[in-house]
């Protein structure tokens, strides 16, 4: 007989062990009826499940070119945000996936235009890279060349690849090594790249048509057809290493972000504050708690009654159900509540939020997905308490990761609310009211900007109206509509 | 429908469950499911069969057995090409099988299952109309501890609270009620009521009341129909080969018999969630409206779970797909959802309905708390009101279509035509081969195209009185009040007063036989598992009928009863017969009449000594009603009469008088009983011819009614 506990509903943790064996194609279909069913919810675990998803795709994309592997993705994108587009951060991190393989694809290209000499300095790092380096110096084709990092880069790469990853985010101003390459894509590129990126390396591999490389210091043209080929395998098989990396790379931000916000905590919440908050998010959760380890200070906790209202009295209580959210994998089971933290902890009703406005100092809000004008979705309830900060001239503070972060800006923010079951506001046994009463149960606010006064991400803390800048470092415009294939030329 | 699936348990974490699903073995539904099977009826544009296959794949199911009753090839078909077939990468099934059978109920589709030995470990049962989101984890949980603990916990049943007060969801007419030990969680007792009913009891066992501390008595729950199960369970179907429905005729049967074989059943009832059954008519408008109030959560339409829907939600309970037309003057709100390109014209109001893709709307035309299929076109100025419309129908200029009104596949209403209420219009063809029945003008109007499905007694057990209808009515039933439960010991005068003297036609004293009242069903089950045995043993009747007529003393069994039990044990011998041994109808009527003083016991038990002409019909009425249930039922009758007639048990004006009632019921005759009683015609004529002449020739009658 096996053990009580085990239940047999799908959830995250099941979708993650299922990717290992199942194959691809119903992996995807599997994700996307996971969504559909909402058995997958909330921001981070889509996010997880999508970056997990996404790295199966790459790892078993049967390597033409580059082109192919963001159509794949795109395809594959576009099924999984239509399955639940209002789960917003699955575009999000589609697209982030996609903007890394355009800047691999770029700096491969950039770096083979610039210098060759950076080979023996890059030798070290990465079994392949090592390999296909020598091979690159001996074949001496630098059109195809695998390495795609500027020698300005270098050290960041050899730093990223090493064992510790990560080492480099001990210091909470350390940016991870992927935003690292976005901004360098910035700097070195400028602009956006204006033309297709597309069109241009569709042609790279076919031996026929050597791309037109003006600037290139060599213009070696007779390569035999063998060793080209042999060398595409090897460009091939290395830039999708380097995809597959930046992939984990991705997800291990996912991991790591609520720490990294966290760690803005103490420059935010000073000694003998009240703090207003509501419903229960892990990452606002980690915050405080950052903040209690040398403050003293009050946390108000409105209940957001009636979807959230069993989590938040967990997360103040520390008794955490078993299978809340269902989502096995995640840290919460071992966090500390926050009244076993040593501050004053209050849970109160949401109708009592404007009463007890004027003694806040701080109103800090979770959320679940931020949009590019600065507006946030978050959980039912959050607009209220914005607007109510607002009146009282309290400063309302979002945290929230970069990952949530959408270049989406939709014409209707309705469109953007899920609604729930109205079972949790009246019982279903109540047959009249069933019968005579139409119910709603909103289960997101829309936020607009200018409720808002400061956003604190992973990279720092920024005001509203600068999160478009973000938004132009982390997606690429030719991305932003990848869903929807008619608004793309 | 029924789904069955099974967790098996062998292995931790490994998960194999199996899964039966069985059509409905019902015709409640006409006169939609005379051309689609019950599960591919759109429900909010969803057939309904995705709505149980989804809570299967959220519960974890691997393993599916599907059982259908009618239109299996239809059912095949459209899981070949849903996602949900397993050879499609997005099934999340290990295992869906058809299971292709002759089974014409639930009992039936069971113990086939059993006799497959398919099922080792545990399983779930479902019908194939289950709508639920319920997480069902907690209760295998519960199951499971209680099967560690007791191997003798056969089932866990699922139930949903529905509250005391009246709700849409929960059954109408018929009241299921669950005696239960919370403390232990445990059904002690099931019965069900019905307002026909002429006591108002539920007989509860006293020695329950001295073994249990704790006791409740429900009738607020919402019976999904989702039972986990043990293989004990298929067995214990196995053993009892009368049993057709899984409530009233096997749970009742199972709690009656604890002391016999000490098996429990417990009960798992949750109060979140939501779990229903679409079973008929009305619970289809029920859960409708349910899932455009998004109770069904996240069953909605803007999840767009079938593939290729592009649903969206927007405020106000408005749910359009992509490709939507709607006219700038034309009002489409509140709960709606429509499909991919229907189009609305000016002035035309929407509300509290479902319409489904390319559906054409005219001007100024009102809809509410209708269900309309796909491509159904309504011309201008009409008006429908709380009406189903199936695929294809057309609806003329300024035409109104009352509440109830349930019109089928390619209907056609003429021009400013009124549709009655309650009005069941068909185009499907009828009889064997299928032949299409001539338009009837008067319902349809000028142009128009249909016919009203005949008013039927179907013999479905539950009484078709409470489901063949949309809107629930108690109007026509002569009913006194709504059903009390009573503890009452079994010494107190529980006497199953005959409620057949009040409904003295024909068509009455079918439906009374549905009565499930307690005794009634005790005698009867006792008395025909006695007679089957006599019958199957060979043994002399003497015996049985001694044992029979102390039942009858025991239970308080009328006349009627008693025929009705003699004349299932006997079609129940011939059908037997007949399939299992591939015997010809009139060889396998004339084996079972000819046993060992079976003529005795008829003519002096069965019809009475005195020869009375009312008896007689009686007893042809109640074999009737049992061959509908029977594989060549029809044919069994007419053997089975002629063999009757000729061993003189039966009379030439007791066969005259019964099919001459039949036939004056004319419309109002179960379609059904009609069929089986069909076959009888040539009997009935031949009958007829020779009345005067009185010539035997009964050689040509036999081959004529095979």
């Amino acid at each position: 007989m096996p053990s009580l506990q085990a239940g047999y509903a799908p959830n995250l943790g099941v979708f993650l062990k299922s990717l290992k064996t199942a194959p691809l194609e119903s992996s995807i279909e599997n994700l996307i009826s996971l969504l559909k069913r909402r058995q997958i919810r909330n921001s981070r675990p889509c996010a997880i499940a999508t970056a997990h998803l996404l790295l199966r795709v790459v790892a078993k994309f049967r390597w033409t070119d580059i082109g192919n592997l963001l159509e794949r993705i795109q395809e594959v994108g576009q099924r999984l945000v239509e399955a639940q587009p209002r789960e917003m951060v699955v575009g999000n991190i589609v697209r982030r996936v996609l903007g890394m393989i355009r800047d691999e694809a770029k700096e491969d290209r950039t770096e083979d235009a610039s210098d060759s000499t950076s080979t023996s300095q890059l030798g070290s790092p990465g079994r392949e890279r090592s390999e296909s380096g020598s091979f690159r110096t001996e074949g001496g084709a630098p059109t195809f060349s695998p390495l795609r990092f500027a020698s300005t880069d270098a050290s960041t790469l050899s730093e990223a690849s090493g064992d510790d990853v990560f080492g480099g985010r001990s210091q909470p101003t350390s940016r991870p090594p992927l935003l690292t390459s976005h901004t360098s894509y910035a700097v070195l590129n400028g602009v956006p790249v204006q033309q297709s990126m597309f069109n241009l390396l569709s042609a790279t591999p076919t031996p026929s048509s050597t791309p037109p490389h003006a600037s290139s210091p060599h213009g070696k043209s007779t390569i035999s057809a063998t060793t080209l080929a042999q060398r595409i395998a090897t460009t091939t098989r290395d830039l999708k290493a380097e995809v597959i990396s930046g992939i984990e790379e991705i997800i291990d931000e996912l991991d790591q972000v609520d720490d990294q916000i966290a760690a803005y905590a103490q420059e935010h919440i000073h000694s003998n504050e009240v703090i207003l908050t509501h419903s229960s998010s892990l990452s606002v959760q980690k915050f405080l708690l950052k903040a209690a380890e040398k403050r003293r200070f009050t946390v108000i906790v409105a209940e957001s009654y009636p979807n959230d209202h069993e989590a938040t009295h967990a997360a103040v209580t520390g008794k955490v159900s078993q299978d809340l959210e269902g989502d096995e994998m995640s840290t919460e089971t071992f966090l500390k509540p926050l009244s076993a933290a040593g501050i004053t902890v209050i849970l109160m009703t949401d109708a009592t939020i404007f009463a007890i406005m004027s003694r806040v100092n701080k109103v800090i809000l979770a959320t679940h997905a931020v949009i590019a004008n600065g507006g946030l979705i978050a959980a039912a309830g959050a607009r209220i308490i914005a607007k109510a900060a607002k009146v009282h001239r309290t400063p309302v503070i979002v945290v929230s990761g970069i990952y949530k972060l959408s270049p989406e800006y939709p014409f209707e923010f309705e469109s953007l609310i899920e609604y729930g079951d109205p079972g949790n506001i009246i019982g279903y046994g109540e047959g009249g009211l069933v019968e005579h009463m139409e119910v709603d149960n909103p289960v997101y606010d829309y936020v607009p900007p200018d409720l808002v006064d400061l956003y604190i991400t992973n990279l720092g803390a920024h005001a509203p109206s600068y999160l478009y800048r973000i938004v132009a470092d982390h997606y690429k415009p030719e991305d932003i509509n990848f869903h929807k294939p008619e608004l793309q030329f | 429908m029924i789904f069955v699936s099974r967790y098996d348990l062998r292995m931790q974490g490994v998960l194999n469950p199996l899964q039966v699903l069985a059509d409905s073995f019902e015709t409640r539904f006409n006169p939609f499911t005379l051309e689609t099977p019950r599960c591919l009826l759109p429900l909010a544009n969803t057939p309904l069969i995705e709505y149980t296959l989804e809570f299967l794949a959220m519960s974890g199911v691997a393993d599916i057995y599907v059982y259908c009753g009618a239109h299996t090839e239809a059912v095949e078909r459209y899981i070949q090409a849903s996602k949900w077939h397993p050879s499609a990468p997005a099934s999340p099934f290990n295992s869906l099988e058809i299971v292709k059978t002759t089974a014409r109920s639930v009992g039936d589709a069971l113990r086939d299952l059993d006799a497959r030995d398919l099922i080792t470990g545990d399983f779930l049962l479902v019908h194939g109309d289950l709508v639920s989101n319920l997480p069902i984890d907690a209760a295998l949980a519960g199951h499971r501890a209680r099967r560690i603990a007791d191997k003798n916990a056969i089932m866990t049943m699922i139930l949903r609270t529905g509250g005391l007060g009246s709700h849409r969801t929960k059954s109408k007419g018929i009241t299921p009620v669950f005696v239960v030990d919370p403390t232990k969680s445990r059904c002690l007792h099931y019965e069900e009521m019905h307002p026909l009913q002429a006591n108002k009891y539920v007989n509860i066992d006293p020695e329950l009341l001295s073994t249990h501390t704790e006791m409740e008595i429900r009738t607020d729950l919402i019976d999904c129909g989702i039972d986990i199960c043990t293989p004990d369970v298929l067995a214990l179907w196995a053993e009892s080969f009368d049993y057709e429905v899984p409530r009233r005729h096997f749970l009742h049967g199972v709690l009656k018999d604890y002391e016999l074989n000490g098996k429990t059943i417990h009960t798992e009832i949750v109060e979140e969630h939501y779990a229903a059954r679409v079973f008929n008519l009305q619970s289809y408008e029920a859960v409708s409206k349910d899932v455009l109030g998004r109770w069904t959560y996240p069953l909605v339409p803007d999840s767009n779970l079938v593939a290729g829907q592009t649903y969206k939600f927007e405020r106000g309970g408005l749910c359009k797909e992509n490709g939507v037309i709607l006219a700038r003057t034309c009002k489409a709100g509140k709960r709606t959802v429509l499909g991919k390109d229907t189009s609305i014209g000016d002035g035309s109001v929407v509300s509290n309905s479902i319409i489904g893709r390319r559906c054409h709307i005219g001007k100024n035309v009102t809809i509410q708390n209708a269900y309309i299929w796909d491509d159904v076109v309504v011309e201008d100025g009409s008006t429908i009101d709380r009406a189903i419309i199936a695929s294809e129908a057309v609806i003329g200029k300024k035409c109104k279509i009352r509440p109830g009104s349930l019109l089928s596949y390619r209907v056609r209403i003429g021009d400013n035509k009124e549709t009655k209420e309650g009005s069941r219009i068909t185009r499907a063809e009828r009889g064997e081969p299928p032949v299409a029945v001539r338009t009837d003008t008067s319902v349809v109007g000028e142009g128009g195209e249909g016919y009203p499905l005949d008013e039927e007694e179907d013999s479905d057990d539950e009484g078709v009185a409470f489901h063949s209808n949309l809107i629930y009515s108690t109007a026509h039933l002569n009913l006194s009040s709504e059903s009390i439960s009573t503890l009452n010991s079994n010494f107190s005068s529980a006497t199953p007063t005959q409620s057949r003297s009040r409904l003295s036609s024909f068509a009455g004293s079918i439906s009374d036989d549905g009565d499930p009242s307690s005794s009634n069903e005790t005698f009867h089950h006792d008395a025909v598992n006695g007679l089957l045995d006599a019958l199957k043993e060979g043994d002399d009747f003497d015996s049985a009928k001694l044992e029979f007529m102390g039942l009858r003393l025991s239970n308080n069994a009328s006349d009627h009863q008693m025929r009705r039990a003699i004349a299932v044990a006997f079609t129940k011998r011939i059908a037997q017969l007949v399939e299992g041994e591939k015997m010809e109808a009139s060889k396998a009527a004339a084996k079972a009449f000819g046993a060992p003083g079976a003529e005795k016991f008829l003519k002096e038990v069965a019809v009475g000594t005195k020869n009375l002409e009312d008896d007689q019909v009686d007893f042809i009425a109640c074999l009737q009603k049992d061959l509908v249930h029977r594989g060549s039922g029809a044919i069994i009758l007419a053997a089975v009469l002629k063999e009757l007639y000729q061993m003189d048990i039966l009379e030439e004006e007791a066969m005259f008088r019964w099919w001459d009632e039949s036939e004056a019921l004319g419309e109002a005759e179960d379609k059904e009983m009609k069929r089986v009683r069909e076959k009888t015609a040539p009997l009935i004529q031949w009958f007829k011819d020779n009345d005067s002449e009185e010539s035997d020739d009964s050689e040509e009658a036999s081959d004529d009614s095979d």
